[in-house]
């Protein structure tokens, strides 16, 4: 459990922020737009991301970070506790990694490595897997708990929009962190090519 | 900490990755300024301008925006185009 405390500290930090933000545009934002907050879910990307580059060190951090907003945050808005929910969206992406792996797909991060984790298509796949099982399983919990989330029962539409609001919010954060990091990534890219 | 640097080294890898595959074109300051007077001129104006308006509205010298409109025109972005009043102007569109 190699740097526990500095993996735990940057995931819930990071997925916090994510929280708070795909928060603000589904309680605070307008009327007009209120597909932005189900459809564009942004802390799935801390899911894949933290549980993907740091392992499942980051599990605990990841499951804090996504209780701490309903129960503390804005606990008027999500009448329900979060904590199987959560727990179920967190252990998606494990779910994903190990399923890969069944298959034959070894996450590694090399060229020869079946599933390489510095290949975007590659997370791209883990990505789409874990919001399918984050989709099913978290919907079956809420309507075995008989939870009204967002005042909807469950049905096909919520799983969909679950499915899409994950895969589509974590396009949305690759993209954003592609483009805000950019320097970054180049003076990376040219210290790759000179070593 | 070696560890939790190449962990976020592999991320950073797969975050060029996507960075790489969107193509977002660099414009330099000089391309920037002549793409930006062109499209100021052809707002104002309302039709097409050629490499004489963007030296003056520009305040740049006529060689560096030859060089910079060329590169542009290499890039595929803009069109350079003999105008058929003065053959030593070329007209700019958008490609």
């Amino acid at each position: 459990m190699k740097n526990f405390l500095t993996v735990s500290v940057t995931t819930f930090l990071f997925s916090s922020i994510l929280w708070v933000l795909w928060a603000f545009f589904l309680l605070q934002g307008d009327d007009n737009s209120p597909w932005l907050g189900p459809l564009l879910y942004y802390p799935h990307a801390a899911r894949v991301l933290c549980i993907v580059y740091f392992g499942y060190r980051a599990i605990p951090a990841l499951f804090l970070a996504e209780i701490w907003g309903p129960l503390l945050l804005f606990p008027e808005a999500f009448n329900f506790y979060p904590y199987i929910p959560s727990l179920i969206s967190v252990m998606s992406v494990p779910a994903a990694i190990l399923t890969l792996e069944f298959f034959g797909f070894t996450l590694g991060s090399t060229q020869d490595s079946p599933l390489n984790k510095t290949n975007y298509k590659h997370v791209a796949l883990i990505t789409v897997i874990s919001a399918f099982y984050n989709a099913l399983f978290k919907n079956l919990s809420l309507s075995l708990f008989e939870v009204n989330y967002q005042e909807h029962l469950v049905d096909i539409l919520q799983v969909c929009s679950f499915l899409i609001g994950d895969i589509a919010g974590t396009a949305v954060v690759f993209i954003l962190l592609a483009i805000v990091l950019r320097p970054i990534l180049r003076s990376t890219n040219q210290d790759s090519r000179i070593h | 900490m070696k560890k939790f640097f190449n962990d976020i080294a592999d991320a950073l890898n797969m975050l060029a990755g996507i960075e790489s595959a969107l193509n977002i074109k660099d414009f330099s300051p000089n391309e920037l300024k002549v793409f930006y007077t062109i499209i100021s001129n052809e707002a104002n104006s309302g039709c097409q301008c050629n490499i004489t308006d963007v030296v003056e509205s520009s305040g740049m010298s006529r060689s560096t925006v030859y060089k910079t409109l060329r590169k542009l025109s290499g890039e595929g972005i803009i069109a350079l185009d003999q105008s058929p009043d003065d053959k030593r102007e070329y007209l700019i569109s958008f490609s």
